[in-house]
């Protein structure tokens, strides 16, 4: 077992067992350290930001990109788990540091968004903290005066990324919408519609293309097909009549628990969707054998036997002469009271009866008085069904579900195609289907069966799955971020360069407008990147009119530029040559059919859109990915994007935007206070209420 | 706060595969589960270090979760592999092995773990499909006319486990018995979908196997012999019973507030009376049989046996299902209304059946019943609880049967068989395969021959005596010789294959497994209807074994990094 120590951090290789403790808070942070009162401080450089970065890309990088694997983790409980997933990773490591912890932070609240990209964001993460590193200690912001070397170099690395991401939030999106956009393709919802239509015809191919990069990346190369394949066929099969994309999924991502069942024991070709509902809950009676249709079916939410006595109130059994009092009763045999429990129980299933019920759906434990006066009236219960499920339920089936059996209606039953034991994996559920209604003649409601060897891979399929449909959905929403205009950019050509560090709210200009397209996909595999990088440069040189400083925004856009480098660069680590060919080509590629947007600014991005838009109503062939940017397509463009899948715009813009508010924010920490709670000094006690918040997380 | 535990980092590995003692951890546990397969395989003891009791055993079922491991690597393998087994009871070991040396020997080969990987799944396909085809050359069809086929695979099934310490006698006999109490759960007429019905299993111990035997109807505990005289009586027509799931205890039920009882107020005979009540009812209806899950109050009871009923209490929940199959009767718990005539049911004889010191009521059902009941008799505890594990996977394997009327030839000449189908069928479209795989020729055979030394070698573990283990190279089966047998001599000693199904012949080649030997396309044989095979596999139970196998030495070669939660 060797400590992580302060030297740098070997990127691949390496081996053997390491305790994960983060950068180690000895050395010269130790030296350094002084004692403010009775607290522990330890002064953060620049290099320890970074290290402590890099140890995570470290771990990260293992199960980044195609040819990455997974990483094999226990719980606690000493379960063994397989994930690719970034956050599940991070969220293993049981990060000490604070720094560390606070990173992960950041990575789970991105990725809680987007479903995507944890592992993409640690990469940019470090790779931007190199640069900022290597520019601040070329040239430290010596202009003011600072005591300390670090101290400047700390000084100039936090007003870089306080430009980058003023920058960012500023001009990025226009950039991408310039420079990368108009290569890649809008996602049409028709795609969907067409498949439903025509169920051989692949006419979905970019969804299921997108999809098949992110699982691809979640799970490996082996079954990313067959799953992104299972995930088109149940979003065609939930697909609303009129409704939009981002209500589908939203739904579906709301009811996920409900509409997935995890078997283990079987190889995962096995899944399958099946239709109608499944409860995952067994009858509590024999199950019917009725054959008649439809089956109806009520859901009760309390108890069907109704409670002679509610929690405050005494039963007082007296001799019979008493008179009663009050919040009391009085009577002389208590069997008395009993049957009439029993035989309002009686009433209530034999009003069940009159309207020929014969499933219910209880989500409480029923007495044994129920069960068996339910079994004799051919009545099957289904007990303790979870409230997800049941309101799952009740959408599909149009039915309310009701809280007091005497006030049972019309409208609280629903009418099933069927419902029976289904058998998955060790234990038996009830399976139910609905009756078509006219409001959702197109929905097929349908449940899917995730198979794995082990509850480990079911799980880890199980959040593959549902981080997909956040993945799309947020591809499709629309980001409402603020374009600055053309003519406000040449108005104001160094505005970036006086920006100050908190200003970083970007000013409403009146001309607002939704640059990226809802559902813009790029080519897999580093497009985006060297896309960005490209745009970035050009972006740089036109815009360098005065300003040659490090601060100056062309050295912003250029630092921004060569750190997304490293996110190509380790997706094709196992050969540089493979990364220069794929950056050449593209390079070429962009020269051949060179945009015109730098010149035509304002009337190109109309264009656009609108070329945008004209595409996404006919169905996108693979070969015809970017012809609607530039005219006409050559063969090589066709090649390299047909061997690729595809990811989303969105996701990307967000990501980049996030690691930039990370960097900002952890670079804008220059001490570390470990606070002591101190249980053996009351007198501090008011002191260690305020800082037992700070206990688990760096001050920021 | 000083609840607050703080959590511990985790521990990390990098690149686990290439770590020594990782792999010879792996490598350990390949050997122990090597030695436990088929009918001569090794057993096994396990003892806690509490001083709990000895198991015998060579089941995966039970030999793997008392292996417990810090490995993360071995739990994820042993996870996969009992997950399999809850589902398809049998190919545990064969599940298990494959994985093991499915991953030894991708890291032998030396190939990057994304190629082994998919070379891996591309070689599961061919074989799957194969397997489904109708020619397969290593499958018959079962042939439910005769309970031929069925006892052979329920005798391959139990003679593979010899920790059951049964001799040939009586490994037949109970795989008769596991045939006919399978037979008796399948219903006879009942039109629409079929439910099966269930076998109720009771052990005796201190009884020979051959004891052991299978009744249709249900075998009840009866605890104490009062009213057994009244059996004789009771041969008559069918009758009445009646089940009761509420407790007949007379206590209180749950009213939902607080219940304040007045001195002079005597609840408890308020409550024998509403039950002696319900035994008024129950006796003018002329119940003979009266069986509760729970408790029944003793006067209750005496007031019942007064009236020549017999009376059964704490049933448990276990039986009522069959219970309520066998005889037809809706289990009663209310106390109060009239019970309805729908709700009793029929029973239409019964005996007492005496096995050692167990004293038995036999209920025997009115008409068809697919509930029937296994005593299973055997000399120890330890062999015995292993015989009822055995049983009980057999009787999973034969209701397999009833999805998927097929079996794998078994004693190795599937795994040979499959391996040989392998070998030539990777060669056709090599460069296909290749481009599609995104690997290199090499690469590929490198793989190719990985996977099939690994099925070769779970062939080659069936021997454990030192033998030989063969392969014919006409069809492909498997032969194994004892050690001191010359090679000269071969074709005069050895009789039939491991499954039985082909002769020796002057004119047959062999090959030792393991060995190079050239590819060549195994022939079919010519099925000759005398000639039976004399041991099969769950056909089911070994195509998802295979596929569980694959998949989770997949999973393990895929892996990078291990991250292991100290807490």
């Amino acid at each position: 077992m060797s400590r992580l120590t302060g030297t740098p951090f070997p990127y691949r290789g390496g081996g053997g067992g390491e305790k994960m403790t983060g950068p180690e808070r000895a050395g010269e942070a130790e030296e350094n350290s002084e004692s403010v009162g009775m607290l522990p401080m330890e002064h953060l450089h620049l290099e320890h930001v970074l290290q402590t970065v890099c140890v995570l890309e470290s771990v990260v990088l293992r199960s980044f990109g195609p040819e990455g694997g997974q990483v094999l983790f226990t719980r606690d409980t000493g379960q063994a788990m397989l994930s690719r997933s970034g956050t599940r990773i991070l969220t293993a490591l049981r990060l000490e540091h604070p720094l560390a912890r606070m990173v992960v932070e950041c990575v789970l609240k991105h990725s809680t968004v987007t479903g995507d990209g944890s592992k993409t964001f640690i990469l940019l993460l470090a790779s931007l903290l190199r640069m900022i590193q290597k520019t601040a200690c070329k040239e430290p912001n010596v202009s003011h005066t600072y005591n300390s070397r670090e101290t400047a170099e700390a000084s100039t690395a936090r007003h870089l990324a306080d430009k980058m991401l003023a920058f960012a939030l500023e001009e990025l999106d226009d950039i991408i919408a310039m420079g990368v956009v108009p290569y890649g393709c809008c996602l049409s919802w028709e795609d969907f519609t067409a498949k439903t239509q025509l169920p051989t015809c692949p006419i979905n191919h970019c969804v299921q293309k997108l999809l098949a990069s992110f699982f691809h990346s979640r799970l490996g190369r082996t079954h990313c097909d067959f799953i992104s394949n299972l995930t088109c066929e149940m979003l065609t099969h939930w697909k609303f009549k009129s409704d939009l994309p981002s209500s589908l999924l939203q739904f579906v991502n709301d009811n996920f628990s409900a509409l997935h069942t995890p078997v283990s024991g079987f190889p995962i070709s096995c899944s399958r969707l099946i239709e109608g509902q499944v409860i995952h809950r067994d009858f509590a009676t024999p199950c019917p054998q009725a054959d008649h249709q439809p089956v109806k079916a009520v859901v009760v939410t309390g108890c069907l036997q109704p409670k002679l006595l509610s929690a405050g109130e005494v039963l007082v059994l007296g001799s019979g002469e008493q008179g009663r009092e009050e919040n009391s009763r009085k009577e002389s045999s208590i069997v008395q009271f009993t049957a009439w429990a029993e035989r309002s129980l009686e009433c209530v299933i034999a009003k069940l009866q009159s309207l020929g019920v014969s499933v219910l759906l209880s989500a409480v434990k029923q007495s044994a008085a129920v069960l068996a006066l339910a079994a004799q009236a051919d009545m099957c219960i289904v007990e303790c069904v979870s409230e997800d499920e049941l309101s799952l339920f009740a959408q599909l089936s149009g039915a309310t579900p009701v809280s007091d059996c005497w006030m049972i209606e019309p409208e609280h039953v629903a009418a099933l195609t069927f419902c029976r034991p289904i058998l998955l994996g060790a234990h038996r559920y009830v399976h139910v289907a609905f009756h078509d209604s006219e409001e959702r003649i197109t929905v097929k409601p349908c449940s899917l069966v995730i198979c794995g060897p082990g509850e480990g891979q079911t799980d880890q399929y199980a959040c593959a799955f549902q981080d997909a449909i956040r993945m799309l959905l947020s591809t499709w929403e629309p980001i409402d971020i603020t374009a600055t205009t053309a003519s406000k950019k040449t108005l104001q050509p160094n505005k970036s360069t006086c920006l100050h560090v908190d200003n970083q709210i970007v000013k409403a200009s009146p001309f607002q407008q939704c640059v990226l397209e809802p559902g813009c996909v790029i080519p897999a595999g580093g497009t985006f990147e060297f896309l960005l990088n490209h745009a970035l440069l050009q972006h740089g040189s036109s815009c360098s009119i005065s300003d040659d400083t490090i601060m100056g925004a062309p050295a912003v856009s250029q630092l921004f530029a060569n750190a997304l480098l490293s996110v190509p660069r380790n997706i094709y680590f196992y050969s540089l040559r493979r990364f220069l060919q794929t950056q050449t080509r593209l390079l070429s590629f962009i020269q051949n059919h060179s945009h015109p947007f730098s010149h035509v600014y304002k009337q190109e991005h109309n264009t656009i859109v609108v070329q945008g838009r004209g595409k996404s109503e006919c169905p996108l062939e693979e070969g015809k990915l970017i012809n609607h940017c530039c005219g006409e397509t050559d063969v090589s463009s066709q090649v390299f994007m047909s061997d690729s899948g595809l990811e989303s715009v969105s996701c990307k813009y967000q990501l980049l935007v996030a690691v930039l508010q990370c960097v900002s924010s952890l670079l804008h920490v220059d001490t570390v206070l470990h606070t002591h709670t101190a249980l053996h000094t009351p007198s501090r006690r008011l002191a260690d209420i305020s800082w037992e918040g700070t206990e688990d997380e760096a001050e920021d | 706060m000083s609840r607050l535990v703080k959590k511990s980092p985790s521990l990390c590995t990098d690149l686990p595969l290439d770590n020594t003692g990782i792999c010879n951890s792996l490598h350990l546990l390949r050997q122990l589960l090597r030695s436990c397969i088929g009918p001569t395989g090794r057993l096994k003891q396990v003892h806690n270090n509490i001083g709990g009791h000895v198991i015998t055993t060579s089941t995966s079922s039970v030999l793997l979760p008392a292996i417990s491991s810090s490995q993360p690597f071995i739990n994820l393998i042993k996870t996969s592999i009992l997950n399999h087994v809850s589902r398809f009871s049998d190919c545990g070991l064969f599940a298990a092995i494959l994985c093991l040396s499915l991953i030894e020997q991708a890291k032998q080969s030396g190939l990057r773990g994304n190629v082994a990987t998919s070379v891996n799944k591309h070689l599961l396909g061919l074989c799957t499909s194969y397997l489904q085809q109708q020619d397969c050359g290593c499958k018959v069809k079962l042939d439910f006319c005769s309970s031929q086929s069925l006892i052979t695979l329920a005798r391959s099934i139990i003679s593979s486990k010899p920790a059951c310490v049964l001799t040939e006698r009586e490994a037949l006999h109970i795989s008769k018995l596991a045939v006919q109490a399978f037979l008796l759960t399948v219903p006879c007429n009942s039109p629409g979908i079929v439910s099966l019905g269930k076998i109720v299993t009771v052990s005796v111990e201190g009884h020979s196997v051959l004891n052991s035997a299978v009744f249709p109807g249900l075998l009840v505990d009866m605890p104490d012999v009062f009213c057994l005289n009244k059996v004789e009586n009771l041969h008559s027509n069918p009758m009445r019973m009646v089940l009761f799931s509420a407790s007949l205890a007379g206590d209180l039920s749950d009213l939902g507030g607080i219940i304040e009882v007045h001195p002079g107020v005597d609840t408890d005979s308020q409550i024998l009376d509403q039950l002696l009540k319900l035994g008024q009812q129950v006796v003018k209806d002329e119940v003979k049989l009266f069986i509760c899950q729970k408790v029944i109050h003793p006067v209750l009871q005496q007031y019942l046996r007064s009236h020549g009923i017999m009376v059964i209490e704490r049933l448990g929940i276990t039986l009522m299902e069959p219970l309520t199959q066998l005889t037809g009767s809706q289990p009663v718990a209310t106390l109060h209304t009239t019970i309805p005539a729908k709700a009793y049911g029929k029973v239409r004889d019964l005996s007492i059946k005496q096995f050692g010191s167990k004293t038995m009521l036999h209920l025997q059902p009115p008409g068809d019943s697919a509930i029937c009941t296994m005593i299973l008799c055997h000399r120890n505890e330890t062999m015995l609880s292993e015989l009822k594990v055995v049983c009980q996977k057999t009787e999973h394997v034969l209701r397999l049967t009833l999805r998927e009327p097929s079996a794998l030839l078994g004693g190795g000449c599937t795994e040979t068989h499959l391996a040989a189908y392998v070998r030539h069928k990777s060669m056709d479209k090599v460069t296909e395969t290749v481009s599609v795989l995104g690997c290199s020729q090499t690469e590929y055979l490198r793989g190719v021959e990985g996977f099939c030394r690994s099925l070769e070698s779970l062939a080659a573990a069936l021997e454990h005596d030192g033998g030989n283990s063969l392969m014919d190279l006409t069809h492909a089966h498997h032969w194994s010789h004892p050690a001191d047998v010359m090679e000269e001599r071969m074709e005069d000693s050895s009789g039939f294959c491991g499954c039985g199904l082909v002769e020796s012949s002057t004119n047959q080649k062999w090959t030792y497994l393991n060995t190079k030997y050239p590819q060549f396309s195994p022939a079919p044989l010519f099925r000759v209807p005398t000639v039976q095979p004399r041991v099969l596999d769950s056909f089911t139970a070994k195509l998802n074994a295979l596929q569980v196998a694959v998949e989770t030495a997949n999973l393990a070669l895929d892996v990078r990094y291990v991250i292991q939660d100290m807490n």
